[in-house]
């Protein structure tokens, strides 16, 4: 029993979640605040872009999904609508780089700039497809703009992270 | 492997599902999603709190590069207006007493008799696509969803979320933000002046509005009220109007008071001004002006009590046919600029029970 939740404890699903937690911490303090252009960048959309981008589409919308219901659960909009976006996100980030065997590191910074700025056209896309209108507007183009810049400065440090959190060899409770 | 793979695929279906349910769930305004977010706030606010203090000084830091020029020329140009309406403060906080004393009198509602709970803003919403503050105040304090948030200029938003020590505000600018507002507008109808009149035709008090060099005989009396936070003062009316002593007494027309036009204020986003929509779609464009102030309703149904002051009508839009003007809003409050607030006490019955 013991081991079985040291074993949990240990699994990169459990350590996805407390990453999740603070990476999201960041984006709600550090990067609600430091706005460039007045937008705020989108770190945990680049951290998720990161996880697709480093392993395959399963991977990279489950880390999207996950760390989406807990971006929910902090907002005011409706509870599961950035839990897809985000979805979509890692997944995208994921499918793009499919056809590159071997992707090069800067294959894989614009590959997670442009799935992260994506995460910016489907957020008001599923907004508006729920009923909640209003931010389907020009602006989206400067909020793409700032996160794939974002994206390109962040990439390489989130790529490590995504890529510790995510690894599969556990650490303990191996059977 | 394939193994593997197939339950990812199961665990990507079920988080799917999961999401459509929860944003149908919270969609029909269900008390299980709020439980969600008060159960994942308890657990999120020591890791942001931490990360709040690990980070100040890299917020601080960014801050003071890109904004130290701005806040030098502000604190100038502040430092100036201060100095200008000292004096006219004064003369509006003598206005704002007269007028609350005399509501009061008449059993109207005022601003002064609703509580208010003052806090602090500590976080901006980290979207690009909401438009939300995060204040130190929840229902430890009374704070209860939908109920208005002002700041020193007016109204900034209303209360949509609420935990044990926060809430989350969402700004006027919102586009999921709607209230019912007044728009004061003046006639410009010139108003008649009356020549000296006989005792036998003397106004009473309460028709004469304006008056110029009538001889008065005044009384004082000293009234009580409920209405916390003010001391209502003794009154001095005139206890009659002397007539024949020489002078015109000006009396505004009816028409010339201050016509109301109520409408819907919609906000539109970050950096575009809200805009109000006319319940009436005969309401002339021409009889609205440029610099008219907007004022919340109130009513019973209304998200904020009445009177609170919301900003000024910047711009006309005519539109063709029967479809009613629509007026751009230049908000009294800077929503950009937000540091301490104040909740209304005040829970709309719409949203009682939340």
């Amino acid at each position: 029993m013991f081991d079985r939740i040291i074993a949990a404890a240990a699994s990169r699903w459990f350590r996805l979640v407390l990453v999740s937690l603070l990476v999201l911490s960041l984006q709600t303090t550090l990067f609600s605040e430091v706005r460039p252009f007045g937008y705020a960048i989108q770190i945990l959309a680049i951290f998720v872009a990161s996880a697709g981008a480093t392993h395959d589409v399963y991977v990279g919308a489950i880390a999207g999904l996950v760390s989406g219901f807990m971006y929910d659960a902090i907002l005011a909009t409706p509870l599961g609508i950035s839990a897809l976006v985000l979805g979509v996100v890692g997944a995208t980030a994921a499918l793009m780089l499919q056809p590159f065997r071997d992707p090069t590191w800067w294959l894989r910074l614009l590959v997670i700039g442009v799935a992260a700025a994506l995460g910016e056209v489907v957020t008001p896309l599923l907004k508006a497809v729920v009923g909640l209108d209003g931010w389907l507007e020009w602006r989206i183009l400067g909020a793409m703009s700032v996160t794939f810049f974002a994206a390109l400065v962040f990439a390489a440090p989130m790529i490590s992270l995504a890529r510790w959190t995510l690894r599969e060899k556990a650490i303990y409770g191996s059977r | 492997m394939a193994q593997n793979k197939t339950s990812l695929r199961r665990a990507i279906v079920l988080l799917a599902l999961a999401s459509v349910f929860f944003i149908t769930l919270d969609l029909s305004d269900s008390s299980s999603t709020s439980q969600i977010r008060r159960v994942f706030s308890t657990v999120f606010s020591p890791i942001e709190n931490v990360s709040r203090v690990v980070t100040r000084p890299l917020g601080g830091a960014w801050n003071a590069f890109r904004e130290y020029d701005d806040v030098v020329a502000e604190n100038n140009r502040l430092q100036e207006q201060v100095a200008l309406q000292e004096g006219a403060a004064v003369a509006a906080a003598a206005s704002v007493r007269l007028s609350q004393e005399l509501l009061a009198l008449n059993g109207l509602p005022t601003l002064a008799g609703i509580n208010s709970v003052t806090a602090q803003v500590i976080g901006e919403t980290p979207t690009n696509f909401s438009q939300t503050v995060e204040i130190n105040q929840g229902s430890n304090s009374g704070v209860k969803v939908g109920m208005p948030v002002l700041n020193a200029a007016g109204l900034i938003g209303k209360v949509t979320e609420v935990f044990a020590d926060r809430s989350l505000v969402m700004l006027v600018s919102d586009p999921d933000y709607a209230l019912s507002v007044k728009v004061v507008t003046m006639s410009s109808r010139t108003p008649i002046t009356l020549p000296p009149l006989e005792t036998q035709d003397a106004p009473s008090v309460d028709s004469v509005l304006d008056t110029a060099d009538t001889t008065t005989s005044t009384s004082t009396t000293t009234t009580t009220t409920t209405i916390l936070g003010f001391t209502p003062s003794a009154t001095t009316v005139p206890a009659e109007v002397v007539a024949g002593g020489g002078s015109n007494i000006t009396v505004p027309l009816a028409s010339q008071l201050a016509v109301r036009e109520t409408g819907i204020l919609e906000g539109r986003g970050p950096g575009v001004r809200p805009i109000v929509r006319f319940l009436d779609a005969s309401t002339r464009a021409s009889a609205i002006e440029v610099g008219a102030p907007i004022v919340s309703s109130g009513g019973s149904r209304s998200l904020a009590p009445p009177d609170v002051v919301i900003g000024v009508v910047s711009r006309v839009v005519e539109r063709l046919g029967t479809a009613g003007p629509i007026l751009e809003i230049d908000l009294v409050a800077d929503l950009s600029n937000l540091s301490f607030l104040r909740v209304l006490l005040y829970q709309p019955i719409t949203e009682s029970g939340r």
